[in-house]
């Protein structure tokens, strides 16, 4: 194998971890703060993107619906925190049951509405094909997606690390009781984490829209995706959720290079030694 | 000399023999017909079409040949866990016709029951086995299989392009895929083509692009996707992110038609080769009298999905009014050679091994301007017939 198809399967393995990122940092901020397990996280991402296929649809403008889709999960996911709140005093794996049974209702409510077709959603007219950079290639769009990700990953950044409500935040990973104790109101908190989480989510499934299209199952991919990335980063964990999405990328690009066929069980392999060495995830705290 | 008494007995028994009073016999009988397809699911995408066009098969025809049917639809989820309990139930309900399955892991076992419970099974995908190692006398198959596909698109692709000898291929895991994995690899033998590299991936992938570096980097002449369904969608539609269009050719061997078609998009489906069991614009008298069936009943303009159910369904009930019985020994018999007008011209269920012998199709992308209507995406470029025969088929009937 040439140095050069290495350098390229690395760059390219970053920029599927962007987009990695951005499926789960979603999850990992509603598991780490609120410690709710999601399992509905997906459907956030299949909304996200059939929305972002039904605005590109009826508008044809794409960057309508990168502004409106994750907008209106966000308003959808905070009018429906108070219903979602009964569900975090329960057991886990009652938060799976009743989560599972939610991504199903709207996986099928999909299909209901649209088809169980996949359906094509083109890039904006400006982003389509590929950039030639000498020998190496790499599509425009998803030179869009890193660039964009990265500043998405970067105002994250700042909420979290140079907000107060970040501040609040990071704490409320550690110890909620103590943020209560404080003062705080945490119903708006977990109200707005959850609307932030979702909006996020369904932002990386809009993403997602133009690069793979659409179709009534694609939330369980991306479900499984960000549990491992969040299990790799370190539940919570912001910086983790970034170099979790980034490895996985990257391990998965040049996997396809020395064992294609082993490169999806190589994700899984990865998430198992981190958990071996590192039981809570490369950034994650005890 | 004729006797009133022979006058009697002759044409009584030629009158009972008679198509006309067999059909009158025939509809004092309700004919059950069952349909496994994946109705829900990921593959539901395939099932649900051919669903309607098994629906519309007995809607329209079945009144023409004199049956009175009623047909139970299966739902087969796609997993042959879920399927097969539901096809015993319908045998031990005295069903015993058969037709459908969207894939080979539910067509095979499908396949096996229909014949341990003695009935007739018309089936639609795409495995060599089902005809060929894992044959069976009551087992019938329309779609031309993976080594005619190959056949039917690598070697007219090959001639088309002479200068292309160096071909990379992306194949899935897996039974079908290694199947046609190896008959391109014979035909590259054959024609002195370079194999420069092949990737294998996983039944759940759907991050291509490492495999497309690859082949970028083996700087292929072609790209031969060896696979079907949402998975060579994406494939297909990240080659063309990556602006493997602009650096090789791509053929997608095995393409779902007009459903497919309109998932990739005209924009990436431009000038990309792709294999088909059947296209609308096919010209035949039987393909005009479908598609206007089509047309007329349902509006649509049929895809290979919908004429797959159609057809599947559409023999088992040819077979049962030739057969003049719903005896499945008759009706095997009576569809064994069996010839007929189908949609891709005249086709024909071979004896030995129940294959039908039908056209494959080579067709190529159209630009998104030449489109002359909303499920106008591809053009014909070639066509033809390729199956093993007696000789090199691995059927041993039992």
């Amino acid at each position: 194998m040439s140095v050069n198809l290495l350098l390229t399967q690395i760059v390219n393995g970053l920029g599927i971890g962007m987009i990695y990122f951005m499926i789960a940092i979603g999850l990992s901020i509603i598991f780490g703060i609120m410690h709710f397990i999601n399992i509905a996280h997906g459907a956030f991402y299949l909304v996200g993107a059939y929305l972002c296929y039904a605005l590109v649809s009826a508008t044809g403008n794409f960057w309508l619906a990168l502004a409106l889709a994750p907008l209106a999960v966000g308003v959808v996911a905070w009018l429906a925190e108070p219903g979602v709140r009964r569900l975090y005093d329960l057991p886990a794996s009652l938060q799976i049951l009743a989560t599972l049974g939610l991504a199903l209702v709207i996986q099928e409510a999909v299909i209901l509405i649209f088809d169980p077709l996949g359906k094509n959603v083109a890039a904006p007219a400006g982003l389509r094909g590929a950039a030639f950079f000498g020998s190496f290639v790499y599509p425009k769009y998803r030179l869009f997606v890193i660039v964009f990700t990265a500043a998405v990953a970067a105002v994250l950044w700042f909420l979290l690390e140079r907000t107060r409500y970040g501040a609040v935040l990071r704490a409320g990973t550690e110890s909620m009781q103590t943020v209560e104790l404080l003062g705080i109101d945490i119903s708006r908190i977990f109200s707005l984490t959850f609307a932030v989480g979702a909006a996020l989510t369904a932002l990386s499934g809009v993403l997602a829209a133009p690069i793979r299209g659409v179709e009534p199952f694609m939330g369980v991919e991306a479900l499984s995706i960000a549990f491992v990335i969040v299990v790799i980063g370190g539940i919570g964990s912001f910086t983790g959720a970034l170099a979790g999405g980034l490895l996985i990328g990257v391990v998965q690009s040049v996997m396809t290079t020395f064992w294609a066929a082993g490169a999806n069980i190589m994700i899984y392999v990865a998430m198992a030694l981190i958990i071996l060495v590192r039981p809570h995830g490369l950034l994650g705290r005890a | 000399m004729i006797t009133r008494r022979t006058f009697l007995g002759t044409t009584l028994t030629a009158a009972i023999a008679s198509p006309a009073v067999v059909t009158r016999g025939l509809a004092a009988e309700q004919v059950r017909l069952c349909t496994a397809l994946s109705l829900s699911g990921p593959f539901a995408s395939a099932g649900q079409p051919a669903e309607a066009g098994t629906r519309l098969a007995v809607s329209a025809l079945a009144k023409d040949y004199g049956l009175d049917v009623s047909l139970t639809m299966i739902d087969d989820e796609g997993n042959p866990g879920r399927a097969i309990p539901k096809l015993i139930v319908a045998l031990q309900q005295g069903v015993r016709f058969f037709s459908g399955a969207v894939l080979s892991n539910v067509g095979l076992p499908m396949s096996a029951e229909v014949s341990n419970g003695g009935g007739v099974y018309v089936s639609s995908v795409g495995a060599d086995e089902i005809t060929g190692s894992a044959c069976r006398r009551s087992t019938f198959r329309w779609p031309v299989p993976s080594y005619g596909a190959m056949r039917q698109t690598i070697v007219p692709l090959i001639d088309k392009h002479p200068e292309t000898k160096r071909w990379y291929t992306i194949t899935p895991k897996y039974v079908f895929g290694e199947a046609m994995l190896r008959e391109a690899q014979n035909i590259f033998k054959e024609r002195n083509i370079e194999h420069v590299g092949n990737s294998y991936h996983s039944m759940t992938e759907t991050e291509f692009s490492g495999y497309l570096t690859n082949a970028a980097a083996a700087q292929a002449d072609v790209l031969a996707i060896l696979n079907f369904g949402p998975q060579s969608t994406n494939t297909l539609r990240q080659a063309a992110d990556f602006g493997l269009k602009q650096k090789m050719k791509i053929l997608l061997a095995w393409s779902a038609g007009t459903e497919q078609y309109a998932e990739i998009g005209s924009d990436v489906l431009e000038d990309v080769y792709v294999g088909a069991q059947y296209d609308a614009a096919i010209d035949s008298p039987g393909n005009r009298r479908v598609v206007e069936l089509f047309r007329k009943n349902l509006n649509v303009t049929p895809s290979y999905a919908m004429v797959n159910g159609y057809v599947t369904a559409m023999l088992l009930m040819e077979g049962i009014k030739a057969a003049g019985s719903t005896d499945p020994a008759q009706v095997i018999k009576a569809l064994e050679g069996r010839k007929y007008e189908g949609p891709t011209g005249d086709e024909e269920l071979r004896a030995f091994d129940h294959q039908c012998i039908k056209n494959y199709y080579l067709l190529r992308g159209k630009a998104p301007t030449k489109k002359k209507d909303k499920d106008d995406y591809v053009d014909i470029i070639s066509f033809g017939k390729s199956f093993p025969d007696a000789q090199h088929s691995d059927c041993k009937m039992t």
